[in-house]
């Protein structure tokens, strides 16, 4: 078992490693990026605990399980989410069906309201439950919104900046990505307002190889402008359990599969 | 040598040193003054400390509330109003401009462009057809067609949260809300906005209101004031001493008094560390005629005798034998008034009647050794021409021939003024009982300042510019263990009534309780919550299924302290807020249950059947959760903590005025007496225009215990002048007759008692009684030298007389000035000054002769 860890940890090492020679293009960079990011394995799962602080320090947590499936490899995703807490909001369900060429499919299921709400997703950088990260920083930002430029290289990390080919569509400026050079996988985002001030900070805190895939198991989002962050701890990730496409559907809104529950 | 005389020796003797010494004094105290710090908060009224000063900053903390600026755009002339494309796009600029605005030297000064309330930065929940809802921005970029601008217009007055605050109802104004860190920030802010939409054009119409400006404009406005109505007051003053004495260089000490006296106290007020508050800011216009006064009687006196013996030494000494004791007790009397007012509990009043007092008695020290000196620096030769010449031309003039009658007036006709002054005192008592007690800040501007008008506009269009926050706190006590097990077991029942399995997994918790020793409920719902998880892990699907419906109520338990999520509380809001709605002064509330029913109403189609409050707590927590889905979740906690223990409603007022607020509060008190809550709730207040109200209360209570207190000080001293109880209540007549007269017009014309009227009355207090200290102790001298108080009388009103006469001229009219300041509080004190001068001046010359005639045998 030990033995099986190890040789995934080294592949995934010797990736970067043999790249290394050649140059890569700016895409070739975010593509990978993109990938390593989100579409680790076909598919996984992860129990999520949110702790949101305000600015003045005051806390409040979510617990959810997170279902994913991906349609292909660095293109359509569906993601599932199962709210376990706060008690009153638990069993709450939370679906995307993530598009590259067009806008997201969204719904909500509320138990209480016994209601399934779809949700119009044509704007994307709203609050992910009350919390700092927006919605598209949990399905990924589609790589084709931005321009990118490799601004410096350094010996752990690419540095890119990126700016929204549709400004009026999002509140940045512009954002840089740290893309570590071994793992391909985005260490911090900082983004930048209309007046160019820092505003906006996501952090990769702690990274776990799980299964082969370099995993981000604690990550960070500061607001700079009025204080406060959430940080999201993951745990129980698993990759490739074999998710059936047929969960991710309005009928299993109001009766979460098993893999969502527990 | 009598004790005046004695006293100016060293003056005549060494004038010169006299002169250097205040030279060097004056500029020493003078260049304390570039130290100057402003402060023009009126929350400053407050002691830092006072306890609703602290629940206010802490609310706002607590709520994340600022300041705020209030920009309106109105437009009255296009027929979809501010609708129109052009509008739009002038709101959209001035919001991401004003959205930029911070101070150059300290960045923490700044607009807080995230809570910034404008249609770009407000989020909407829209139905987006097909069951879906849409969380979007109100206006995301500017709208070009009519349709864009309409569709706007109609998500913003569907919105019960923006109708009325951001959109006026009537569609022709938006409202451009800016928080800001410090309330010192605002005048900028105005400014930059105002340089901003110089830019514009077209029909919109822009203006800039809200508490945080008014208060900090007059500040800035309040040192226009001190450069030109001070200086202007001085200069009608120094005019009107021309005219009646003639010759400069013996009118120019009243103004070297005055202004050592102001210079001096103001050096010392800053040199100490005060800041320049509203308050003090007047004290130089409260200090100058009080300062002018004891010059003016001396030279009046020597204005009349000096031709008689042509000598300045020997006339001199004279008319401080006749006039030291007088003026000493003048000043003193005055110094008491004003020191009273560190009796009244607001910090910048106690600071003002103490540097008055102070100033007082400094411009009394100077005028004793100062005058005399002054004089001695003249030749006699100079002195030639001042002065009545002779005998002939005392009779002549109108100020003479008015005074003459009403002293042959008051010795035939004395019970008549008595009798009128009764009647007086009846009337003003009526008037005293209608005073209302009433201030405003933004009154403190004239009716045409920009602010006013501002004012004006923006509250007829909107629900309200002044803000009030009524925080609401959950009273109730945590559960104990035992009561948490009895909820427990109620739940574990209902499971175990659901089947075999169900039955096993609730029994084998309910076996697990009594493992727990916790004894405070939350670390014995923790420590078994524990327990069961234990149980859970190991269970099989079936069996891990019943145990999270199991822990979930354990968990339920655990939030059950969270009240502002139960339906029951949040309808009690719901009803709080239709009776402060009824009550006609309210404009509009804002509350947690206004979200949860316009989410509640969005999630079911937009369906006005569903604009309630959901039927159960976790309704209401998934109406909440899905509301935070927006790009403003944290607007949520302005209205409610996140712990759901307290709430705060916030109430808009079009109407600053502290009586409205009054209302309010006891609109609020009256119905939770009426309708006790759900829960135990506590209610408390915080917000600017409260904030108002209760110093203003400290204000009226503080005024009327200082100025009782100096009434009887100024009372016991003037029986320890006059050596008697009988003058001494003589004394006290005229000073009572003019504050019941004044307070009574104010009463009756239905002018507010408000912060500049209420420090009247220590002015008048200080004021009136110096006529009668110098009418009667005049009186008493001269009718030992006659022994007839009908020769006396004569003898008062030519000389005597003529120095109170000459006094209440110079200074009611040169206080006249301050009657063009834009300024109301210095307006009031301008007029409020000449008529206490020239009523308590004709009290004195009326009625105390008048009682006297009465009284003479008892009184001689």
């Amino acid at each position: 078992m030990k033995y099986f860890n190890l040789i995934f940890l080294l592949s995934a090492l010797s990736i970067p490693l043999l790249c290394r020679a050649e140059t890569l293009s700016i895409d070739e960079i975010v593509d990978r990026a993109n990938r390593v990011a989100y579409y680790s394995g076909d598919d996984g799962k992860a129990e999520v605990a949110m702790t949101i602080i305000d600015s003045r320090g005051r806390k409040r947590i979510r617990e959810f399980i997170m279902l994913r499936r991906d349609n292909k490899d660095g293109g359509e995703q569906k993601f599932y989410v199962y709210f376990k807490k706060p008690a009153d909001v638990r069993k709450m369900v939370f679906m995307v069906d993530k598009h590259i060429d067009r806008d997201d499919d969204r719904w909500m299921y509320l138990p209480a309201l016994d209601l399934v709400k779809r949700i119009a997703a044509s704007d994307k950088r709203t609050s992910f439950m009350g919390s700092h990260f927006y919605y598209e920083d949990v399905s990924g930002r589609t790589i084709f919104e931005d321009s990118h430029e490799l601004v410096t290289e350094t010996p752990e990390f690419y540095v890119l900046n990126n700016i929204p080919l549709d400004p009026d569509s999002v509140e940045f400026a512009s954002y840089k990505i740290w893309i570590n050079k071994k793992t391909f996988l985005p260490m911090k985002a900082e983004y930048l307002n209309r007046e160019g001030r820092l505003y906006r900070r996501i952090t990769a805190l702690d990274i776990k190889d799980i299964q082969g895939y370099p995993t981000v198991i604690k990550s960070q989002v500061e607001d700079l402008d009025v204080g406060g962050k959430t940080i999201s701890v993951f745990k129980n990730i698993k990759y490739d359990i074999g998710l059936k496409e047929s969960i991710f559907s309005e009928r299993y809104l109001r009766r979460p599969p098993r893999e969502a529950r527990r | 040598m009598k004790i005046g005389s004695r006293f100016i020796q060293f003056s005549i003797l060494s004038p010169r040193l006299v002169t250097a010494l205040m030279i060097i004094i004056v500029l020493g105290l003078g260049a304390l003054i570039v130290k100057v710090k402003v402060d023009t908060d009126p929350e400053n009224m407050l002691n830092q400390d006072e306890a609703v000063r602290v629940f206010h900053n802490h609310t706002k903390k607590e709520f994340n509330l600022y300041d705020v600026v209030v920009l309106g755009v109105v437009n009255d002339t296009h027929p979809d109003g501010v609708f129109n494309p052009q509008t739009l796009r002038h709101v959209f600029d001035l919001s991401r401009f004003a959205s930029t605005l911070v101070d150059p030297d300290d960045p923490a000064v700044r607009v807080v462009a995230h809570d910034i309330i404008a249609p770009d930065n407000v989020d909407t929940i829209e139905q987006a057809g097909a069951g879906q809802v849409r969380f979007d921005w109100l206006m995301k970029k500017v709208p070009q067609s009519r349709e864009e601008c309409l569709r706007i217009r109609e998500l913003a007055m569907d919105n019960p949260l923006l109708k009325g605050t951001l959109v006026a109802e009537d569609g022709q104004a938006i409202g451009i809300y800016l928080p800001i860190t410090s309330k010192t920030f605002a005048h900028e802010v105005s400014q930059r906005l105002k340089d901003k939409i110089k830019s514009f054009t077209g029909d919109d119409q822009f203006f800039i209101t809200g508490l945080p400006v008014a208060e900090d404009t007059f500040g800035k406005d309040m040192f226009i004031q001190m450069a030109i109505c001070a200086p202007l007051a001085m200069i009608a003053i120094f005019l009107l001493m021309l005219i009646f004495f003639k010759k400069i260089s013996m009118i120019i000490p009243p103004l070297i008094i005055a202004m050592f006296s102001v210079i001096c106290t103001m050096g010392l007020l800053i040199g100490t560390g005060n800041t320049l508050h509203i308050m003090s800011s007047m004290i130089p216009i409260f200090l100058m005629p009080i300062a002018v006064v004891d010059s003016i009687h001396i030279l009046s006196e020597f204005f009349d005798r000096y031709q008689l013996s042509g000598d300045r030494r020997k006339t001199i000494e004279e008319v401080m034998n006749h006039l030291f004791m007088p003026m000493l007790y003048t000043s003193l009397t005055s110094t008491a008034g004003f020191a009273s007012l560190a009796l009244a509990p607001i910090p910048p009043v106690q600071v003002f009647g103490l540097f008055v007092a102070f100033g007082i008695m400094l411009a009394w020290l100077t005028t004793i050794v100062f005058i005399p000196a002054y004089v001695m620096m003249f030749s006699e030769e100079s002195l030639a021409d001042f002065g009545i010449q002779d005998n002939a031309s005392k009779r002549q003039g109108w100020l003479n021939s008015i005074l003459l009658s009403m002293g042959s007036f008051t010795g035939k006709q004395p019970r008549m003024i008595i009798g009128v002054t009764l009647f007086v005192i009846v009337i003003a008592s009526y008037g005293i009982s209608k005073i209302e007690v009433n201030d405003n800040p933004v009154n403190w501007f004239t009716a045409d300042h920009p602010i006013r008008v501002a004012d004006r506009v923006l509250n007829h269009h909107f629900s309200g510019t002044y803000e009030a926050y009524l925080v609401l706190g959950s009273q109730e006590l945590p559960l104990t263990r035992h009561e948490a097990e009895i909820l427990l077991k109620k739940e574990l029942d209902k499971v175990a009534g659901q089947g075999p399995r169900e039955k096993l997994v609730a029994g084998e918790a309910a076996s697990l309780i009594k493992n727990i020793s916790a004894s405070e409920s939350f670390s014995f719902l923790d420590q078994l919550g524990e327990s069961w998880l234990a149980r859970q892990d190991a269970a099989d699907d079936e069996g891990f299924y019943i145990w999270d419906d199991i822990i979930n109520s354990l968990e339920l338990l655990k939030i059950r302290d969270q009240v502002f999520k139960e339906p029951e509380v949040l309808r009690y809001i719901e009803k709080l807020q239709e009776h402060l709605q009824q009550t006609g002064v309210v404009g509009k509330s804002n509350s947690v249950s206004d979200v949860v029913k316009k989410v509640y109403q969005e999630l079911f189609e937009g369906n006005p059947d569903y604009f309630r409050i959901p039927d159960n707590v976790n309704g209401v927590a998934q109406s909440l959760i899905s509301f935070q889905n927006s790009h403003h979740p944290d607007d949520l906690w302005h209205l409610v903590t996140p712990d759901y223990k307290k709430a705060n409603i916030w109430i808009q007022l079009s109407n600053g005025d502290n009586k409205v607020m009054e209302s309010v509060v006891s609109a609020v008190d009256n119905f939770m007496v009426a309708n006790p809550p759900p829960v135990e709730l506590s209610h408390k207040w915080a917000g600017l225009t409260f904030l108002n109200v209760v110093w203003q209360d400290k204000m009226v209570t503080g005024m009327l215990n200082a100025f009782f207190g100096s009434f009887v000080t100024v009372f016991i001293m003037m029986i320890f002048l006059f050596r008697s109880f009988f003058w001494g209540l003589l004394a006290m007549i005229p000073l009572s007759v003019t504050i019941a007269f004044i307070y009574g017009v104010i009463g009756l014309i239905g002018k507010d008692y408000d912060m500049p009227v209420a420090v009247l009355s220590s002015l008048t207090l200080g004021l009136a009684v110096d006529f009668a200290i110098h009418f009667l102790e005049r009186s008493r001298e001269i009718y030992k030298k006659v022994g007839s108080w009908q020769e006396a009388n004569r003898e008062m009103f030519a000389e005597p007389a003529r120095a109170i006469s000459r006094n209440i001229i110079v200074i009611a009219v040169g206080f006249t000035p301050l009657l063009a300041a834009p300024l109301m509080p210095y307006k009031t004190v301008g007029i409020f000054l000449a008529t206490i001068m020239v009523i308590s001046g004709i009290c004195t010359m009326l009625i105390l002769p008048a009682v006297i005639a009465v009284f003479q045998k008892r009184l001689f």
